[in-house]
């Protein structure tokens, strides 16, 4: 656990200015966003205290918000997501005994479990994030466009992340 | 005692989301960008520091064009220089020179050299953070410009780092005239593209054609008027309006910002003191008798 809280800290402090400073200028045709530091909650074991695991989401986006001027936004859908995600993860897989204290992973739980996992909770944060983002310039069109072309993007990245990652777990 | 103690542990999930929740929501419609704490802001210690060394091996990626800009400019420049050489030499000539009525020496507007060390366009609320702060004689409120034209407008101030609304963020209307005549309007951003934005509320009658130039009025202590902002592209305008909705072509790049200046007005508390002592005034005698 201290091993996992270690890596953890690292991958805060490296994420969320890489968020700011890297991915939010890898924009693509204006509306496809890459939002990596998602893989900050994603990587959370499953068995970790919701409280904790909402309090760690929300600090995430605390910070990212900060760093991006948008106050409350990413916080906001941060903690729901956060908060939401142990329920997500048993849509997909039913008992989490073999997970104890492991981060959800294609290895862990299996690449088509981990896929429709991973989709899921980027797809959930677009879309709470960019409508909320709407509420200053409604267009039904762009925001279709941007929640999708920004969850394909996001989800290719972080599994991407996650493949590097594992791979080099196994060696 | 002891009850109210386990139900809080029982539903402590519940508590601690509602909380954080209400947090966010707090944080999220306060709303107005001045009213900001500057640590919750990138002009904040933590981010910018961020954000500068980031930006200590960014801002060289455009150079190239960076440097073809201030090529043309220079030589805009120059022969605006010659030109006006051309004028002082026969004006002295005339010997006009001893009858110019004497400015009364301050210089009205100082210009800060800052240069842009986080930047957005692709969010409805866009900001912008420069590497200049209260150390370097910037404060709240000053308009910023670039070498082609308008940028924003500062919010927040850290002591070696600013926040500036940016021209693309609703937060900023900006004063502004059509070139060729005195007819004025209220630019705002359009929301989704960062070449491009709204002229509002222009009168009717107003005579314009696309390829105008649009340009500062000067109205407000915040710009000296007549600094470029945009082009003229086509009209927008819904049938129905009295007021002409256009839409401009921005000239700043907010793509590509790198160096901008802070324009200081020496002149602004002057000026802010006059209108709120006209405001003043008419609050202590609303009919003006």
């Amino acid at each position: 656990m201290t091993k996992f809280a270690i890596r953890y800290a690292l991958a805060f402090l490296l994420l969320i200015p890489m968020q700011a400073i890297v991915f939010n200028h890898m924009v693509l045709f204006n509306v496809a966003v890459p939002l990596v530091f998602l893989y900050l909650i994603v990587m959370l074991p499953i068995t970790m205290g919701i409280n904790l695991v909402t309090v760690l989401g929300f600090l995430a986006g605390f910070l990212l918000d900060i760093f991006c001027d948008t106050p409350g936004v990413n916080s906001l859908c941060c903690t729901v997501l956060a908060f939401s995600r142990k329920r997500l993860f048993h849509l997909y897989v039913s008992i989490d005994d073999d997970l104890a204290g492991r981060s959800p992973t294609s290895h862990t739980m299996g690449a088509a479990a981990f896929m429709k996992f991973l989709l899921t909770l980027v797809g959930l944060y677009c879309i709470m994030l960019f409508t909320i983002e709407a509420f200053q310039f409604f267009n039904f069109r762009l925001l279709v466009l941007r929640i999708l072309a920004s969850t394909a993007y996001t989800f290719v990245l972080l599994y991407a992340i996650d493949s590097l990652v594992v791979r080099k777990a196994e060696v | 005692m002891n009850e109210l103690f386990a139900f809080i542990v029982r539903h402590s999930k519940w508590l601690v989301f509602t909380v954080l929740v209400c947090v966010s929501c707090m944080l999220l419609f306060r709303g107005d960008p001045y009213r900001q704490h500057v640590y919750l802001t990138s002009a904040g210690r933590l981010a910018s520091t961020a954000y500068k060394s980031a930006n200590k091996v960014t801002s060289y990626f455009d150079l190239l064009e960076i440097n073809d800009d201030l090529n043309r400019r220079n030589a805009a420049l120059e022969s605006e220089i010659v030109s006006l050489n051309e004028r002082i030499e026969i004006m002295t000539e005339q010997g006009y020179r001893d009858t110019l009525v004497a400015d009364s020496g301050v210089p009205p507007f100082e210009f800060i050299v800052a240069h842009v060390i986080s930047n957005s366009v692709a969010r409805p609320y866009n900001y912008i953070t420069i590497n200049k702060g209260s150390a370097d004689g910037i404060r709240p409120e000053l308009g910023v410009v670039d070498r082609n034209g308008v940028v924003g407008i500062v919010s927040n101030v850290g002591a070696h780092s600013a926040r500036v609304i940016s021209l693309l963020n609703p937060h900023f209307r900006l004063s502004c005239r059509i070139k060729r005549s005195e007819y004025f309007g209220s630019l705002v951003w359009n929301g989704d593209n960062p070449y491009e934005a709204y002229l509002e509320e222009l009168p009717r009658h107003t005579v314009f054609k696309p390829g105008d130039t649009i340009v500062t009025s000067g109205y407000s202590a915040v710009f000296p008027a007549g600094l470029p902002v945009g082009v003229i592209t086509d009209d927008d305008t819904d049938r129905n309006q009295n007021f002409f909705k256009l839409r401009i072509r921005l000239l700043t790049d907010f793509t590509t910002l790198g160096n901008v200046q802070v324009v200081r007005n020496n002149n602004a508390d002057e000026l802010k003191a006059i209108e709120e002592g006209e405001e003043n005034d008419s609050k202590k005698n609303p009919f003006g008798n």
